[in-house]
């Protein structure tokens, strides 16, 4: 067995207790010989890392395991660290916690030495009290974080002769942390160490969905200086990465994946690709672990080799779905629009599941649903019929429906700033994370509170495009070409769920649908994409940052239509709507081509945070012969402007069978919108969700 | 004015020609192979298939104006010529709608996009020429070398086919032969090679071997009629490799 496959097995028991790092972040709280709000925090996060018991397993290359994190609490221990947690409460996702890419470049270029003499400096010039404070608090915890990585190298050599460990690998653990106590790493084995001791220690501090950004561009230079060197082959560089990206999976024994965005390929500074052989090598190492958690994102740009694309059709072929291809021309122009300095912008990454990020040099990300539907039904529910009647033109009733919309987006706000502001800034510092934030040990800023290069942007999660599109063309054709039915009886079919209505959902079924390359259709997702992206651009976050429009609505797109009641479309009640930027499940009929160039129309340079567009294929178009014409549809599909696809290679009939015998298929992976899970292990909902997509097969 | 006898056309059409191709597949056949795996495209009549297990409903015929046909396939150009992608005109049997197949490609010719024709040859060669000013691409197929075979079991003349298989080659278009590889019909060696020969004589270099599938079973079920092939199985992955490699001798030789 390879050690890839025997750490595999290693990692299947679970740890005992429950992940609870509270437990010492509130220790460290109560011990806080500190009076000021930051510095005590600092205390407690560094207890994080400072009374952790290392844990390594006898597979390890590279080292850092959550489980010292797991405790079996008792009644009083909880309740101590409840009273101190509730002293110094966290952020959270809305109020920028997570969903966030550290600077892990400058961290490997300088290392955590580097960084500390940074703060020191810093400290010489920045003489306000608070900067003083959150300085000070920076730098206790990249102290205590390099205890964190001293004790792993004092475990590594404590275990040399232990049962189940390897001598030269343990040895090779302590050089390689003992290295970074000393300063930048020297070798790509060590910078690798220190990010994924990194991502561990953000992981104990609670985050979830942190990014590890473009790993395939921060670690080449150390890459590439090993294989020079000759003590780097590129196996080895992909069993280092997957034996680094396999303990992503350990977040599931708090019961759910992690979604752990790396972002590859690209552009680099001047604008010219960015794959390099590192590239190809993420890829493998993400394919060889065939498991969700590590979210493989390719950023494929016109100029990027075709050898970039297929190598990342190959893993999508087996199954796996990653990586998720990202139009990267697409992305960089709705970053540009935002007014990112262009180099920025050419260094972009995702994080989550796709959204656009500017590494290292913003807040946390946040997001909330905005349900447009929902104020179409307003309309069709709550006014008199006839004053609905009364509408003479399809123009009439988008003005209304837009009149309407635009009372949405500013409740959306409100309701977006008044959590924003339940966080004071001055009172929820984040020293830790601020120290792998771009211009906050500068500035003597937090993170939260002007420190990071850029401000926070939001993205408001645009639910059902196609729902909507489909409903607004089946009322013109219905209501005003046709002129064969009031809006006032539509209104009263919808009521009553189309009970009694059979003949009319019938109608509104057969209306034209979005997917079918029909632009009697397809000019609403045109509209809809850029009339809501106008209206929260009139918006800002509290600390000024930019509102982006999203389509990806993971599986949000089930919540929201349970909210809903029947829909123009033919959609009954509490139905889903149409997933992420899709056309509805089933709905294009006229095979993929068709699909495509109906979802290319909508201008996704509004879209500034992302769009997913699921598709599935037969794996036999994943062939040698066969894979080069997905690719060329590909690069035409983004030729023509569209910002993502993501694959999923899984015959129908498969995942039919999954649904009666899930114990056959343990380890199937499918692609839920966003990210990959493994089937078995979804609801039913999201199950039936994706075998309702429209599958290509190849005939 | 002519019209197309359109079962259906199918995009992303990933077997059926070099890069991405739209099928259209026309109506009606001469000929009645028993392994067929598109009946619902045999009769020209228009048929319903009520596909019981999915509960679904699909209907498989109506006339078409080539230069509507034109305009639904001319949708997806810019797939067609990223990759020296086209049109495949299929079945049925194409050439038995010779001048509508020839609108069509006409129409296709000048906006740049290549048809090809995937044929069972067995019709006059008259229909061929109508068509040849506009398709340059055949896909040909070659069931059997015996002239019993193609009499008794699909009902084709193996001399007119074999006549017409020359003169395309003769003329310089660019013809595949195509060799369905049924179990029991004519993957014995023999048959093969007598296959081999006929394919290496009238000079098409390009061979693809079409391994038998059931996989259109559920049309027959859909149909309501009889499959002489429901209960057989795929072939054996050594018995397709044998047959690649004696026709190997004859002409360059794939598997599709």
């Amino acid at each position: 067995m390879s050690i890839l496959a025997d750490l595999k097995s290693e990692m299947k028991a679970p740890p005992e207790g429950v992940f609870y790092p509270d437990l010492l972040r509130a220790r460290g709280l109560s011990a806080s010989q500190n009076e000021t709000n930051v510095n005590v925090r600092a205390d407690g996060i560094s207890a994080l890392f400072e009374m952790e018991k290392p844990f390594i397993y006898g597979n390890d290359l590279i080292a850092g395991s959550i489980r010292g994190y797991f405790f079996k609490i008792t009644p009083e221990e909880e309740q101590f660290t409840k009273e101190w947690t509730d002293k110094y409460p966290e952020r959270w996702f809305f109020t920028g916690f997570d969903h966030y890419a550290p600077d892990y470049r400058t961290a490997v270029n300088i290392g955590i030495p580097g960084l500390i003499e940074r703060i020191d400096t810093s400290l010489e010039v920045n003489r306000k009290p608070a900067s003083v404070a959150l300085l000070k608090g920076m730098r206790r915890t990249l102290e205590a974080f390099l205890v964190r990585v001293k004790r792993y190298a004092e475990k590594a050599r404590s275990l040399i002769g232990s049962e189940g460990y390897d001598d030269s690998r343990l040895t090779f653990i302590a050089l390689n942390c003992e290295a970074l106590l000393e300063g930048a790493p020297k070798t790509f084995a060590q910078g690798l160490q220190l990010v994924w001791m990194l991502h561990t220690s953000f992981v104990a501090e609670k985050r979830y969905a942190m990014a590890l950004g473009r790993a395939d561009q921060y670690l080449y230079p150390l890459y590439a200086k090993d294989k020079e060197n000759g003590i780097l082959t590129d196996s080895f560089c992909e069993e280092l990465l997957a034996n680094t990206f396999l303990k992503i999976v350990e977040f599931r024994y708090r019961g759910f994946d992690d979604v752990v965005n790396i972002a590859i390929g690209g552009v680099d500074e001047n604008g010219d690709t960015a794959v390099n052989d590192l590239t190809y090598c993420m890829i493998h190492a993400v394919r060889d672990v065939n498991l969700p958690g590590p979210n493989l994102s390719a950023r494929v740009s016109s100029n990027c080799p075709d050898r970039f694309l297929d190598e990342c059709l190959k893993s999508i072929g087996t199954g796996l779905g990653y990586p998720a291809l990202m139009n990267d021309d697409v992305n960089m122009a709705a970053l540009l629009k935002k007014g990112y300095e262009l180099k920025d912008v050419r260094d972009y990454c995702m994080v989550g599941c796709i959204e656009n990020f500017m590494a290292g040099k913003q807040p946390p990300w946040s997001d909330g649903r905005f349900d447009p539907i929902k104020y179409l039904e307003a309309i069709l529910r709550d006014m008199p019929g006839e004053e609905l009647d009364a509408i003479k033109t399809m123009d009439d009733f988008m003005e209304l429906y837009e009149e309407k919309l635009e009372l949405g987006t500013a409740e959306y706000i409100s309701w977006m700033r008044n959590i924003t502001k339940q966080k004071d800034p001055d009172d929820h510092m984040s020293p830790f994370i601020s120290c792998f934030c771009e211009c906050c040990i500068e500035r003597g800023l937090d993170i939260n509170n002007g420190g990071a290069k850029y401000p926070s942007a939001h993205g408001a999660a645009l639910m059902g495009i196609g729902t909507v599109s489909d409903s607004l063309a089946a009322i013109n054709r219905l209501v005003f070409d046709d002129k064969a039915l009031k809006l006032s009886v539509l209104a009263e079919a919808l009521k009553a769920n189309f009970e009694g209505y059979e003949e009319l959902r019938e109608k509104c079924i057969a209306a034209p649908k979005y997917g079918n390359n029909d632009d009697y259709v397809d000019r609403y997702a045109v509209w809809y994409t850029s009339t809501l992206s106008d209206m929260f651009d009139c918006y800002r976050t509290l600390d000024g940052g930019p509102v982006y429009t999203v389509m990806a609505s993971n599986t949000s797109n089930i919540d929201a239509g349970r909210e809903i009641g029947a829909t123009p479309d033919g959609r009954l009640a509490g139905r889903p709507l149409s997933d992420a930027a899709s056309p509805t499940y089933g709905c294009d009929k006229r095979g993929v081509t068709s699909t495509l160039l109906s979802v290319s129309k909508p201008d996704y340079t509004r879209s500034a945070c992302g769009s997913v567009v699921n598709q599935k294929f037969s794996p036999s178009v994943f062939k040698d012969g066969k894979r080069e014409k997905l690719a060329q549809l590909i690069r035409v599909y983004f030729a023509r402007g569209a910002q993502e696809i993501q694959i999923n290679s899984t015959s129908r009939a498969i995942l039919e069978d999954a649904r009666l015998h899930p114990e056959n298929y343990q380890s199937l992976m499918v692609r839920v919108s966003g990210f990959s899970a493994l089937y078995v292990t979804l609801p039913d909902a999201v199950q039936e969700d994706i075998l309702s997509r429209t599958q290509h097969e190849d005939v | 004015m002519v019209l197309l006898n359109v079962s259906c056309i199918q995009r992303f059409s990933t077997g059926d020609g070099p890069g991405i191709r739209t099928t259209v597949f026309l109506k009606g056949c001469n000929l009645h192979c028993p392994w067929c795996h598109n009946p619902e495209n045999i009769s020209p009549a228009p048929v319903t298939l009520f596909f019981e297990k999915a509960g679904k409903k699909e209907s498989y015929g109506r006339m078409m104006e080539p230069r509507d046909v034109a305009n639904d396939v001319l949708e997806d150009i810019e797939f067609y010529k990223k990759g020296g992608g086209g049109v495949t005109v299929s079945g049925g049997e194409p050439m038995l709608q010779p001048e509508g197949v020839s609108e069509l490609a006409a129409i296709l010719k000048s906006a740049g996009v290549p048809t090809l024709a995937d044929t069972a040859g067995c019709v006059p060669w008259r229909s061929f020429e109508t068509v040849l000013p506009y398709v340059n691409d055949f896909y040909f197929d070659v069931k059997a070398g015996t002239p019993a075979k193609y009499s008794s079991f699909v009902g084709g003349d193996l001399a007119l086919i074999e006549n017409n298989l020359r003169k395309l080659v003769l003329l310089g278009t660019n013809v595949t032969a195509r060799i369905p590889l049924i179990p029991g019909f004519n993957d014995s060696d023999e048959e093969l090679k007598r296959i081999g020969e006929l394919i290496a004589s009238s000079g098409v270099a390009h061979a693809d071997i079409l391994p038998f599938h059931r996989l259109g079973v559920a049309k027959y079920e859909a149909m309501g009629i009889g499959y002489t092939y429901k209960d057989t199985p795929p072939l054996p992955r050594e018995r397709v490799l044998r047959a690649a490699e004696i026709m190997g001798k004859y002409a360059e030789t794939g598997i599709e």
